[in-house]
């Protein structure tokens, strides 16, 4: 008899157990769900932006040469002496020629990932050479805004801090970074900090400009989103500098850091390892290719 | 006569009509070989996640994205699906320190033996899982695969 009621218990429980289990898996599978649509509503933006990306290469692209063919000819046909006409034409093209370099070096940076067609180019970089070269080259579009650098060395005592890493790519990066910070700042200072420390270099890039939300956080790594895509927005650009930081962050074994509060600015961080140059982890020990027996064969 | 030399860096595609080694090193990481015997040419991708989600750049560092590129790539030198074989290796389970990587080997293979089989293109050998790195060298004019195990890592 106690036997019997033994298995009963035992019976409730059991069933008890394999609902829970149940339960269990009912609530995984509506997680997955869940991600599901997630994902399906993120490709579905993605190929909406991306047309909207090719939409926008008209005023991205074919503008800016208009208008630079147009000022080049009128530069062409001034009359001597005027010297502060040609000046102010100059700049002009300038600024439309090096946004136009600028964002073009981006779109085939995105191509060449997307394509898998990257490779590690490691040299010895001069970082305060290439930081200043970076600054030095937003400074026209800096000056419009009333915005001053302010480049903040910590932690090293020579001018010729080196360090091994992949310079076209860094300076890209920081490019990306710095370009940003003009954009979303008006009259106030970029704050751009570098250290290296046990082998990482970390350099940061802080603006006071409008900031960015918690939920903005998120996407800005989405390749085209841009946040002020109203038509108001007097900012150009296809939203792509901060997707392609990430991918070659990812490349260089790095991270990238945002600490942001909506309307009081932005701090950008990128850590970098350094690189075992190519020929030190690869290509100079033949080895490399020299069989074994033990290889196994395919 | 040495042929080019080439190490393929994660995230990246490589195919050529010039016959070459190409070389890399895998953990939870999968690299497809695909290999024409007729044109004698190949080429080799290195994968570390199964799927794109949308996030960032739709690049190579992707399954789903490298497999279908690769294929293409083969094809825009002249090769016919029909005459493409592949080689699987990679997707060790080995320590991994964060744990959304959890099961992650796992989830690569997968991957590949699935669009593969739907891409038509049959797996002829494959080295895959366990809890070893592996360092591969694929003659793409051969179609050889040479490999090593190597203590965990990557």
């Amino acid at each position: 008899m106690s036997e019997i009621k033994l298995t009963d218990e035992f019976l409730i429980e059991e069933l008890k157990l394999r609902f829970e289990e149940k339960k269990e898996s009912l609530k995984k599978l509506e997680k997955l769900t869940t991600e599901l649509k997630e994902v399906n509503h993120k490709l579905a933006e993605s190929e909406a932006l991306k047309s909207h990306f090719i939409s926008n290469i008209t005023n991205e692209i074919v503008n800016p040469f208009t208008s630079i063919v147009i000022l080049s000819k009128n530069i062409l046909s001034i009359k001597e002496g005027q010297w502060e006409r040609v000046m102010k034409m100059a700049n002009l093209i300038f600024t439309e020629a090096f946004n136009l370099d600028f964002q073009l070096k981006n779109i085939f940076a995105a191509a060449e990932i997307e394509a898998g067609e990257l490779f590690l180019e490691v040299s010895n970089v001069t970082v305060d050479t290439l930081i200043n070269a970076v600054i030095d080259s937003f400074i026209t579009e800096a000056k419009k805004k009333r915005i001053v650098f302010e480049f903040i060395k910590i932690e090293t005592e020579t001018e010729e801090l080196r360090f091994k890493t992949d310079s076209e790519k860094l300076r890209l990066i920081l490019s990306n970074l710095v370009e940003n910070a003009v954009k979303y700042s008006k009259n106030e200072k970029i704050i751009i900090k570098r250290k290296v420390q046990d082998g990482v270099l970390t350099i940061s890039v802080q603006d006071f400009g409008i900031g960015i939300s918690e939920n903005n956080k998120k996407v800005i790594f989405d390749r085209f989103k841009r946040l002020d895509t109203g038509i108001n927005s007097i900012n150009r650009g296809h939203g792509l500098g901060l997707s392609i930081n990430k991918a070659l962050l990812d490349f260089l074994s790095g991270q990238i850091d945002i600490e942001s509060t909506k309307n009081v600015g932005s701090t950008f961080t990128i850590n970098i390892p350094e690189a075992v140059s190519d020929a030190e982890s690869f290509s100079a020990d033949g080895s490399d290719y020299i069989f074994d027996t033990d290889d196994e064969i395919f | 006569m040495e042929k080019p030399k080439h190490f393929l860096y994660p995230g990246a595609i490589y195919v050529s009509h010039e016959p070459s080694m190409i070389t890399t090193i895998l953990g939870s990481c999968i690299a497809v070989c695909l290999y024409d015997s007729v044109l004698q040419i190949g080429g080799m991708n290195h994968f570390m996640l199964p799927l794109w989600n949308g996030q960032g750049l739709a690049s190579p560092r992707y399954g789903n994205i490298a497999i279908d590129k690769l294929i293409r790539k083969l094809e825009s030198l002249g090769s016919s699906k029909a005459n493409i074989k592949a080689k699987v290796f990679g997707g060790g389970e080995i320590i991994a320190t964060n744990i959304n990587q959890f099961m992650i080997g796992d989830r690569n293979i997968r991957i590949a033996k699935d669009l593969l089989h739907e891409e038509g293109i049959p797996i002829v050998s494959s080295s895959v899982g366990g809890k070893l790195g592996r360092k591969i060298i694929f003659n793409t004019q051969t179609g050889e695969v040479r490999q090593k195990y190597v203590g965990g890592q990557k």
